[in-house]
């Protein structure tokens, strides 16, 4: 087996703290992430009510209607 | 259906013994190197790390760029980009995920 070779510190340093970096962005960027998530779906969720209630709405005056096609 | 669930159920301790043994070489190679090349750096390192990245500021300055062959700028750009890619890994497990971000 080839024998580990030294690696130098500045190559050691940097992989590291990229790596602390990293973990830091992430976990920064998912908190950023979050709540702007769960306000999109919150107000989907409201919409989608909406649009279904029209839809009840409509079917109901249609059934209701009167004319002479029926 | 049950039967064939069962049967597996059966098979699985056999099955973990096999990867066990499997892997365990390959893990104590992983371990061999591992041990020695990818140890965070020693407090006694960082004045040596900022020392060398102080080298390679001034060997840009002086223009030394010009000089290295073609094989070692490949070999540099590779480093470099292990380098980046261990801050993906970071943000993978900040975000908590590999693809995406669970919100």
């Amino acid at each position: 087996m080839v024998p580990p070779v030294a690696v130098s510190p500045l190559i050691k340093t940097a992989r590291w703290s990229a790596l602390l970096l990293g973990v830091l962005y992430g976990k920064q960027r998912f908190d950023y992430l979050k709540p702007i998530a769960e306000e999109e779906k919150r107000v989907e969720e409201a919409e989608k009510i909406k649009v279904e209630q029209e839809r009840i709405i409509k079917q109901l005056a249609e059934a209701n209607s009167e004319s002479i096609l029926k | 259906m049950a039967q064939a669930v069962q049967k597996l159920v059966a098979k699985v301790p056999s099955l973990l013994s096999a990867a066990v043994t499997y892997s365990k070489p390959r893990l104590a190679t992983f371990w061999y190197y591992a041990r020695v090349e990818l140890v965070p750096p020693s407090p006694a390192e960082i004045p040596k790390a900022i020392e060398g990245a102080s080298t390679l500021i001034k060997s840009f300055q002086s223009g030394r760029l010009g000089q290295i062959t073609v094989k070692d700028a490949v070999r540099n750009g590779l480093v470099a980009t292990e380098v980046l890619m261990w801050f993906y890994i970071g943000e993978c497990i900040g975000k908590g995920g590999i693809i995406g971000y669970d919100v």
